[in-house]
């Protein structure tokens, strides 16, 4: 029987690492549970952002997110990505490895975004195949996350909870349940998001994200550029009392405040926590509208460089 | 088009055409690299990829088409934030566009997505144009880039470096034979306009007109994971040249001395600071013999 969280510990509460918040975190040392990295800004990197992250790994337990592995699509594997990525788990004790469901780019392009694929048979079998080779290469299970998207194909044949559950049986790949996302994706593709969180297979779900969003009015754009809104939080209720509880991370990429803001964004999820008291406020469902530049959907990092 | 839905590889060299076309995700599915996976009109587009309650399967389309191009505009604006300053943000979008239309990433990581920018701005620079802006923003983007990668790249942070305590035990009866090795991050560069003064002024925001002409050498390092630059003169570059490039002390300052601008006596005296300064802003981490 598969152990909760494929035997994992719960971290506790999480913040991804950025590097506005590099300076800060050195010098104040807050009481972070963990952090994750976004593993393409270290793992070439012979600079200030490896460095800092050292430091960082040897006081806090580190866990890496990657967003090129690109598992779905048809172009072949990257082993040099993969051979990197591999070396800095290593060499940062990465407690587990994560990327997303979807592809980046094919014919040897990358468009860094995670673009969505038809969930069918056929795309299952290929994902699986994919997931085995990069778990045997890594010697680790890999976690894959669901990711927000805006199209839906034709050539789907099952639901994104369905897809998951037999990608997880099929590989015995761990989920990083993105709560965030289930709401974006539920409000762009016409779905329950309760549904979803109420069937993703809960023993396999490693870790959370959650982030905030914008409302465009017809859609919702997973941008990582506000607070969490209220409704994301009560599928995160939910979602915790269903998986009995998993590491849970904020992630914010955008427009981003100080480091106290966003570990107290991540801090809140402790009052979503089962055998917590509800919240006091009445449940809203207002993102932030679009204002100014057009909204970008995660992800986007880049590290700027010190110049004296 | 049949009802038979087309196979994964199929969808995805056509979705990526679609979406990175420079145009919209409209003419992208009318586009002849389009057409090549999947004949289909923009009005027909849904017999494959669905709608929602508000959107239409075009409409949501765009949301990838409009965040490839954001997305990748931004990067290279925060890759080379002292040419934006020069040429104001819509100006440089435009280039930015251009250059990711004709240079697309294909690189797992965006830390390379401006590695072929200030090539692009050179390749694409107008013909006949008298005005020498073009170069002063050609320099720019070169400098800004090389900023870059020392920021980024090998360095020798922790290592002990070649002292002047060092400098000063070489013994003269081997001070030719000797060879300086370079620091990994030591970079050297040749503009056409000392864009490194534009560069300090805009980074102190301090108000700067562009440059005149005036050829300017630069050695670029990085110490304590900040990089420096220092401008140089025409003569102490070229040593350095010949340093970089594996030559003994003799060998390189024989080099420079053929075409020196200043006489032998003065450039002796010049050597012994610049070997000074140079040893003192890490230029090197040891000698061999």
């Amino acid at each position: 029987m598969t152990l909760p969280r494929l035997g994992h510990p719960n971290l506790g509460l999480g913040v991804g690492l950025r590097t506005v918040h590099f300076t800060h975190i050195l010098n104040e040392q807050p009481e972070v549970d963990w952090f994750e990295i976004i593993s393409e800004n270290f793992m070439d990197s012979q600079g200030r952002p490896r460095h800092v992250l050292e430091q960082i790994a040897e006081r806090y337990r580190v866990v890496m997110h990657g967003v090129s592995l690109s598992i779905g699509s048809t172009d072949p594997l990257d082993f040099e990505y993969l051979t990197k990525l591999k070396r800095l788990a290593r060499h940062v004790n990465a407690l587990w490895v994560s990327d997303h469901l979807c592809w980046t780019g094919v014919a040897g392009l990358n468009a860094h975004d995670l673009l969505p694929i038809p969930l069918n048979e056929a795309t299952l079998a290929h994902v699986a195949t994919r997931i085995r080779t990069v778990q045997d290469f890594l010697e680790r299970p890999l976690v894959l996350e669901n990711p927000s998207t805006y199209v839906g194909f034709a050539g789907s044949t099952m639901t994104e909870w369905e897809f998951l559950t037999r990608m997880t049986q099929a590989t015995g790949c761990g989920l990083l349940l993105d709560v965030n996302n289930v709401y974006v994706s539920s409000v762009n593709h016409d779905f329950d998001p309760v549904e979803y969180i109420r069937n993703v297979p809960h023993r396999r779900v490693v870790q959370f994200h959650l982030a905030g969003h914008t409302d465009c009015g017809t859609h919702r754009i997973d941008t990582h550029d506000n607070h969490v809104i209220d409704p994301v939080w009560e599928l995160y209720r939910l979602a915790h009392e269903l998986t009995g509880g998993a590491s849970t991370l904020l992630e914010w990429d955008a427009r981003i405040p100080e480091f106290p803001v966003v570990h107290a964004e991540v801090l809140k999820a402790r009052q979503y926590m089962t055998n917590c008291l509800p919240p006091t406020r009445p449940v809203s469902t207002l993102a932030p509208a679009v204002d100014g530049p057009p909204s970008i959907p995660h992800p986007l990092s880049f590290i700027i460089p010190d110049v004296a | 088009m049949s009802d038979a839905q087309p196979d994964l590889d199929v969808i995805q060299r056509w979705m990526q055409s679609v979406i990175m076309h420079p145009d919209g995700v409209a003419q992208g599915v009318a586009s002849h690299a389009a057409r090549q996976e999947i004949d289909v009109n923009p009005q027909d587009v849904d017999k494959f990829l669905t709608r929602s309650k508000t959107l239409t399967a075009l409409e949501r389309l765009q949301i990838y088409g409009s965040a490839y191009y954001a997305r990748l505009l931004e990067c290279l604006r925060e890759e080379f934030p002292v040419l934006v300053h020069a040429l104001g943000e819509q100006t440089f979008d435009a280039f930015a566009f251009a250059y990711l239309h004709e240079f697309p990433s294909r690189s797992y990581t965006l830390n390379r997505l401006g590695a072929a920018f200030p090539r692009f701005l050179a390749e694409t620079r107008p013909e006949g144009e008298e005005e020498t802006w073009p170069e002063f923003l050609i320099d720019l983007a070169t400098l800004e880039w090389a900023f870059s990668e020392v920021f980024d790249g090998p360095g020798v942070e922790g290592e002990p470096l070649f002292d002047a305590a060092q400098l000063q035990a070489i013994p003269s009866e081997k001070w030719t034979e000797a060879r300086l090795i370079p620091v990994p991050c030591l970079r050297l560069l040749t503009l056409r306009f000392p864009a490194h003064r534009y560069f300090s002024a805009v980074r102190r925001k301090e108000e700067v007109d562009p440059p005149e002409l005036a050829e300017t050498f630069l050695a670029i390092t990085r110490r304590e994971y900040v990089v420096r630059h220092y401008p140089l003169e025409r003569t102490a570059f070229a040593l350095l040249q010949q340093i970089l490039a594996g030559r003994r002390i003799g060998q390189a300052i024989s080099a420079v001395a053929e075409s020196a601008e200043m006489d032998l006596e003065l450039l002796a005296l010049r050597l012994q600071e610049w070997f000074r300064n140079w040893t003192a802003e890490g230029f090197f981490r040891a000698v061999e013999y």
